[in-house]
């Protein structure tokens, strides 16, 4: 066996410090044709949309300003799992609090940005493309990850997008396609003869007068989606989970997930979503239902993954476009609120709580202020588990989180 | 884009430099309707545009019969109980109707404020919603506006079934601004705040929105610049008199009717949120000059849309007169991303790339491959082959080319029209399987994808 590709950047290391700026890449590369395939690390987004009320997530139970601004919807210290003194894990959160015994769950406290946009849609776009609204935005931040990883080692799939939904901004590259695949069974080209697919795939590749335009764009889109579904038809029969997953769309997503990273694809990005964080009224069963169904779905992945011996080359973060208010609502709800903590689960995680939480005396509109940028756990994983430079996929230098354990990096 | 001359754009198209033919017909009917038969692009080309044109925005053509159908089979579909045969019955409505501009609007407005059966549950508050917006459609957008605030399927999915004084819930108040009225950015935060206020006290009971006196907050409000102690109504009529108003909706029409993208230039758009702001907001003007606009009938906006489903699935049955198992029809478009009454979220569907990733690619094409296979699908009643026989194909020249013009807002490759015709005259199967195959190929090509 050759020289895995994260032992080889930690024997090298000191001499990429020597090199200065452009050696990483250099190594990278070297790294990457060294390797076998199948020790590239893979990250998985879990997004969790409309808002996910974070101080109901990581609970501090015992402050006075989280009691008294929630009446009806604060959680006491007794039904929590403690995290330390101060903080605890929600009660639904079992898998997680699993996770975080066993050293395989961090969190990272109060993640937000400066001058937080509190629209759905606009505070998801600055999550997904690290740009603001009057900034020029064509792609996502994954876009221009997978931009460099295609031009380290040119990969069939280097990202996948599972699920329903509409492809998400984050995926959006100027020069590849990422495919999405909403299931296995149904990803496929149904003929009405067997001459259907070659056909269709010559009438498509043919070079169109204006392949700058949508119709370019619509063009490389089918050849990826024909290309795609025949790799997924020719390798992916016969996987067997080795745990029970729940019964739920994120966790068929993520299962088809660890499928994939069974079988032969090189993908190194995946991305999934789960819809309902945005909890205006009557949040309390609902909040604990969508929590239960993440954390029981990511736990059976990482478990399941772990079995199949792919443990050590995974990384879960779970984010949100932002948490909501303090105070809560009438209708026993909260409103758009900023900063809320995200999650990182794997074999390589550094357990437990990463930087400060926002003060809960200190607040703007009512909101808690954050305090790690979202682009600094961007940088993070982008530098130190996927092996890219972030200055060019962020838009300008932010601090990595440090989130690995210290035997890892 | 930033070339037009923005005179010139918004002027009537002119026979003079855009002959009107069948294939620009075919253009106005796909984006101001689902895609026309035949006969009626023939018609058509025998008036001029803004005949065409008018009749779409005025005509008021379907039947009492028609109404009175479609009215008993709204309520079947409430009877049983289940939003989930509402989509079936408004696809109907998409391949039946005769008013097709007034349903697209309809469509238009259902994604502008977006409601989804998921959460409202009960057939009868989105049927009403429905009729709402199709009463509204091409009428005035203020009144559109104050009767969607009041609409109990709205309120319920936005969480404002109830708003007490104490802690006003936001969410009606930000959508107003954000999606229905301003666009992102238009207002503060503290803009939300004071109009959530506004609507304090406003209540559904019984499937019906009833004014509660007690919780209302009736103390002075300052929105947008304003002040005074004012109520929801005070409060709508204030977004809705921002100049950024005409500016948001005329923006999203252009994105609707013109091009995708890029995103026009507001100079651009200038002419007409003008006109929508001085003729009171008021849509049919606004939508009558943009169809027989020099811009619509030019390269800049032929072949510069993405089809949506629901344009890609009725529009394939209208233009090549067909019928098929509504059910299997409607099920089908899941897979494509767009289920009518079931919108994604609260701002409906993005449209344009947005609707194109493999996943529904290979459904579009699935879709059409399973109404060419139904056994309940009819062409003009019969076959592909009687379809084309009425139509005096006997050539696959002939064929080829009248599929483009039915079926395409931008023509094939020369050699993808020698490889289809070839097919039709000497590949496998028998004629009508050859036929159909054909069908299939064209619609699983980029050219179809785009309107």
């Amino acid at each position: 066996m050759s020289l895995s590709r994260r032992r080889f950047l930690a024997l090298s290391a000191p001499a990429m410090m020597a090199f200065g700026r452009s050696a990483p890449r250099l190594f990278a590369q070297a790294a990457n044709q060294s390797s076998e395939k199948d020790s590239d690390n893979i990250l998985v987004v879990v997004q969790m949309s409309g808002g996910n009320d974070g101080l109901n997530t990581v609970i501090p139970h015992s402050h006075d300003e989280y009691k008294k601004s929630r009446p009806t919807l604060a959680i006491s210290k007794d039904d929590v799992f403690a995290i330390d003194d101060d903080f605890g894990l929600h009660p639904e959160l079992n898998g997680f609090a699993d996770l975080l015994e066993d050293g395989r769950l961090g969190i990272v406290q109060g993640v937000g940005y400066p001058n937080p946009n509190r629209s759905h849609f606009e505070s998801m776009d600055i999550w997904h493309t690290c740009f603001r609204k009057n900034e020029s935005r064509q792609d996502g931040w994954l876009g221009r990850a997978i931009d460099q990883v295609q031009q380290q080692s040119s990969l069939d799939i280097p990202a996948l997008h599972l699920g329903h939904q509409k492809q998400p901004f984050a995926l959006t590259s100027l020069v590849h396609r990422v495919p999405t695949v909403k299931s296995l069974d149904q990803f496929r080209l149904e003929p009405l003869s067997q001459m259907t697919v070659p056909e269709l795939q010559q009438g498509v590749r043919l070079e169109r007068s204006e392949s700058a335009n949508l119709l370019g764009f619509v063009q490389s889109s089918t050849e990826n989606a024909l290309d795609v579904a025949q790799r997924m038809l020719e390798t992916t029969s016969g996987y067997q989970p080795s745990v029970t997953y729940p019964e739920s769309p994120i966790a068929n997503d993520l299962k088809t997930i660890a499928q994939l990273i069974d079988s032969e694809f090189a993908t190194r990005i995946y991305y999934v979503e789960i819809d309902g964080f945005d909890t205006h009224s009557e949040q309390a069963l609902a909040h604990a239902s969508l929590l239960k169904h993440v954390s029981e779905s990511v736990t059976a992945f990482l478990n399941d993954i772990q079995q199949h011996g792919h443990g050590d080359r995974v990384l879960v973060t779970c984010f949100s476009e932002f948490g909501r208010r303090v105070a809560e609502n009438a209708s026993k709800g909260t409103d758009h609120g900023t900063a809320a903590p995200m999650f990182l689960a794997g074999n390589a995680v550094q357990p437990g709580l990463i930087g400060e939480h926002p003060d809960l005396t200190n607040l703007e509109q009512g909101d808690l202020v954050f305090h790690t940028d979202f682009r600094e756990v961007y940088a993070g994983i982008l530098e130190n588990w996927l092996n890219l430079e972030s200055k060019r996929v962020l838009g300008g230098s932010f601090d990595p989180v440090a989130f690995l354990n210290s035997s890892v990096s | 884009m930033h070339d037009i001359d923005p005179g010139w754009a918004w002027s009537p198209v002119e026979e003079s430099q855009q002959p009107w033919t069948r294939q620009l017909a075919a253009h106005l009917y796909r984006r101001a309707g689902f895609s026309a038969t035949s006969e009626t692009l023939d018609e058509a080309a025998n008036k001029s545009a803004a005949e065409v044109v008018a009749e779409l925005v005025d005509g008021r053509t379907e039947s009492e019969e028609y109404l009175a159908q479609m009215k008993q089979l709204g309520r079947t579909v409430v009877a049983t109980g289940n939003v989930e045969n509402l989509p079936a019955w408004w696809m109907y409505r998409f391949l039946t109707t005769t008013d097709m501009l007034r349903e697209k609007m309809t469509l238009f407005w259902h994604g502008h404020f977006a409601t989804s059966g998921d959460k409202v549950t009960d057939p009868q508050l989105m049927v009403d919603q429905n009729e709402l917006l199709r009463r509204n459609s091409l009428g005035n957008f203020g009144t559109l506006v104050a009767e969607i605030s009041r609409n109990p399927a709205m309120l319920i999915y936005l969480d404002s079934v109830t708003n007490r004084k104490a802690h006003p819930n936001e969410n009606f108040a930000r959508e107003v601004m954000e999606l229905f009225a301003l666009g992102e950015g238009r207002y503060t935060e503290d803009d939300i705040r004071e109009l959530s206020r506004c609507f304090t006290g406003w209540e559904i009971r019984n499937g019906r929105y009833r004014f509660n006196r007690y919780q209302h907050d009736s103390g002075r409000k300052s929105i947008l610049g304003q002040e005074g102690p004012f109520d929801g109504d005070e409060g709508v009529a204030i977004v809705l008199d921002q100049p950024a108003l005409p500016d948001f909706i005329i923006g999203k029409l252009y994105q609707f009717f013109i091009a995708d993208e890029p995103a026009p230039p507001a100079e651009l758009l200038a002419p007409l949120t003008i006109e929508f702001r001085e003729n009171g907001l008021n849509i049919a003007p606004v939508l009558k000059r943009i169809l027989s606009s020099q811009l619509f009938y030019s390269p800049h906006s032929v072949a510069r849309k993405v089809r949506s489903p629901v344009e890609f699935s009725v529009g394939f049955l209208r233009a090549l007169e067909g019928s098929t198992d509504q059910y299997a029809l409607t099920s089908g478009l899941s897979e494509l991303g767009q289920v009518p009454f079931f919108p994604p979220n609260v701002k409906g569907w993005d449209g344009g790339r947005t609707w194109i990733n493999s996943s529904t690619l290979l459904a579009r094409s699935n879709l059409i491959q399973s109404i060419l296979k139904n056994k309940n699908t009819r062409f003009s009643n019969g076959t592909l082959s009687d379809l084309f026989d009425k139509h005096r194909l006997n050539s696959s020249q002939e064929i080829i080319d009248w599929l483009e013009t039915m079926l395409l807002a931008v023509s094939l490759p020369e050699t993808v029209r020698l490889q289809l015709q070839s097919k039709i005259d000497s590949g496998s199967g028998n004629r009508e399987e050859r036929l159909k195959e054909v069908v299939h190929l064209i619609c699983g090509l980029p050219e179809y994808q785009l309107s």
